[in-house]
């Protein structure tokens, strides 16, 4: 089983590796779609797959990553490489300032606050706050990636840009399994009076899961400026946050879910593109459908991550 | 001898208008297997809860080693020695025997929180020594084989053992054990007095609430008799079973009885 996952995911990191090379342009860019929404929708994973809070609010910090590097870039002339620290750091702080006095919150009225997080983010952009966001219109016209004053404006270069973010944050995702940190969130999301009295702050978890999940968001809203070299309003909506918080509960909150969710809910579209208005009649019968018969998820986490020096021999029955 | 005893000084919780603890004082001494006893109602779990930093009590005070600990938080007051395990069982259900064991560790591991994200060979180490600590929990309380079985399908004792073992990860000196034997069979009652005689051993004080009476009775060296919040006996269990009190309030008066 283990051997499977391991063969699974070199398999499919593989393909990744090679694949815009095997693609026209138009899929090249649903390619990097597909990419940077997969990290927006892992980041969402930790926050409410692993730490089980009901975050409606992703796409807000996900959308203030791209918008400090479309600030930064068009109006202080920053390389877009150089915006990426802004552009972790912005979402990561705004998102302890945000969670701090909201984590205490259970279920239902955390997802309420953080759909009005949402919902004040995108009135703050379309009201041009500050007059650097654009208004409705948005930010447009950034300059292409360059490294040490060399211009890469092939889509190739986004790719691996976003494919990098991809990696950065399976890695971030497999190493939390394997520290009290990531163990610290699923106590807290199963027993958070259990995890309080066995010693864990829950408090400082869970504001760090938030933290966490809000800078990876805003990673990838940096690639989502840079691909598109263009951010607007519309793309940070409520509605998205809704999209990646179902893609997570249908996906069930394991890596190879959550990518599977993500492909149907922005590859598949553009395979069918006749039928890509039915996208979200599709996605709801799917949310219906996996509700009854596999209410865990299509691909639930598993648990029981435990060394393998820790399984006694076989000597006597499995 | 003088350090690691909790006491309790006119410890009063109220809620709303009922009193469940009325001014309870009562001293814990190191080493010993210290007994509550008291009906349905009597307080004993709130008493517990307002030690482990679950409820504040309004009055009084719990010092524990010379250190005032009423109005701490749960964790802050595991970090000073004090676990305790719960009446009704809450583990962690999902995951496996191992995983819960291994929370206990969590307090004592010296990973900091960006090790979640970039782990260092310190970190590396750190896990396997928490693992390794597991493993021989796993081994004293007869559990090694169940490691990577999911808690949620162990039967009843089990689970009362992996609660117990998760609380001993945490290497406490006040092991405070909600109704241990609540839901098991003779046998498992048995075999817990064994693992509470030899917690004991290891150097942990162990305070327990329980209602079986003949369990309490063979391992606790001193008892405090509570009834509606107030504190009507304590000594040592010779001592209460000869209190009229006590037998009039929790064992029933002479005239009903059957």
């Amino acid at each position: 089983m283990k051997k499977l996952s391991v063969a699974g995911i070199s398999i499919f990191l593989m393909v990744m590796a090679v694949l815009p090379h095997f693609l026209d342009s138009r899929w090249q860019a649903v390619a990097i779609t597909f990419v940077i929404f997969s990290v927006v929708a892992l980041s969402q994973d930790i926050i409410l797959g692993k730490a089980g809070m009901f975050n409606m609010g992703q796409a807000m910090f996900f959308g203030m990553g791209a918008y400090a590097t479309a600030i930064l870039n068009s109006h202080y002339n920053w390389p877009l490489l150089a915006t990426i620290p802004v552009a972790i750091l912005v979402p990561v702080c705004v998102g302890i300032l945000l969670a701090a006095p909201i984590v205490h919150l259970r279920g239902d009225y955390l997802l309420v606050v953080t759909i009005g997080f949402n919902i004040v983010f995108i009135q703050v952009l379309v009201n041009n706050l500050g007059g650097v966001t654009g208004g409705p219109n948005g930010i447009f016209g950034l300059e292409y990636l360059s490294i040490f004053g060399h211009e890469l404006r092939s889509q190739v270069a986004v790719y691996y840009l976003a494919f990098a973010v991809l990696l950065l944050t399976l890695a971030i995702m497999l190493n939390l399994e394997k520290s009290k940190v990531g163990r610290a969130l699923h106590y807290l999301r199963e027993d958070p009076l259990a995890a309080e009295s066995i010693g864990i702050n829950t408090k400082l978890y869970k504001i760090f899961a938030f933290a966490l999940g809000a800078g990876i968001a805003g990673l990838a809203g940096m690639v989502y400026a840079t691909q598109y070299s263009a951010v607007s309003p519309e793309g940070f909506e409520f509605i998205q946050s809704v999209l990646f918080f179902s893609i997570v509960l249908v996906g069930g909150s394991s890596i190879p879910g959550v990518l599977l969710g993500v492909f149907v809910m922005f590859v598949l579209p553009e395979i069918f593109r006749e039928f890509s208005t039915w996208r979200f009649f599709v996605f709801g019968f799917a949310m219906i459908l996996t509700m009854i018969l596999r209410p865990r998820g299509i691909w639930p986490a598993t648990f029981g991550k435990i060394p393998k020096y820790m399984i006694k021999e076989k000597s006597h029955g499995a | 001898m003088a350090h690691n005893e909790l006491i309790l000084t006119d410890v009063t919780k109220r809620f709303g208008g009922l009193t469940a603890v009325d001014s309870l004082s009562m001293k814990v001494e190191t080493g010993q297997i210290y007994g509550v006893i008291g009906p349905n109602g009597a307080g004993k779990t709130t008493i517990f809860n307002c030690i482990t930093g679950i409820y504040r009590s309004e009055e009084g005070s719990v010092n524990w080693n010379g250190e005032e600990i009423r109005g701490m938080t749960p964790y802050q007051i595991v970090d000073r020695g004090i676990v305790r395990t719960f009446q009704t069982i809450r583990l962690f259900s999902q995951m496996s025997v191992a995983e819960n064991v291994v929370s206990g560790r969590h307090i004592k591991s010296s990973q900091r929180w960006w090790h979640g994200i970039c782990p260092t060979v310190g970190s590396r180490r750190d896990e396997y020594d928490n693992w390794m600590k597991v493993k021989e929990l796993l081994e004293f309380f007869n559990l090694d084989e169940f490691a990577a079985t999911p808690v949620s399908s162990l039967p009843y004792g089990h689970q009362r053992r992996v609660e117990m073992a998760r609380a001993m990860a945490v290497d406490p000196t006040l092991l405070i054990l909600d109704e241990p034997a609540a839901g098991l069979n003779d046998k498992e009652t048995a075999e817990l007095v064994e693992t509470i005689f030899s917690i004991r051993d290891k150097g942990v004080t162990v305070l327990l609430i329980e209602h079986d009476m003949e369990l309490v009775m063979k391992v606790t060296d001193y008892l405090t008799v509570l009834n509606f919040g107030k504190k009507i006996a304590e000594g040592t269990p010779d001592e209460i079973q000869k209190n009229p009190l006590v037998i009039e309030a929790y064992l029933g008066s002479e005239d009903d009885d059957e």
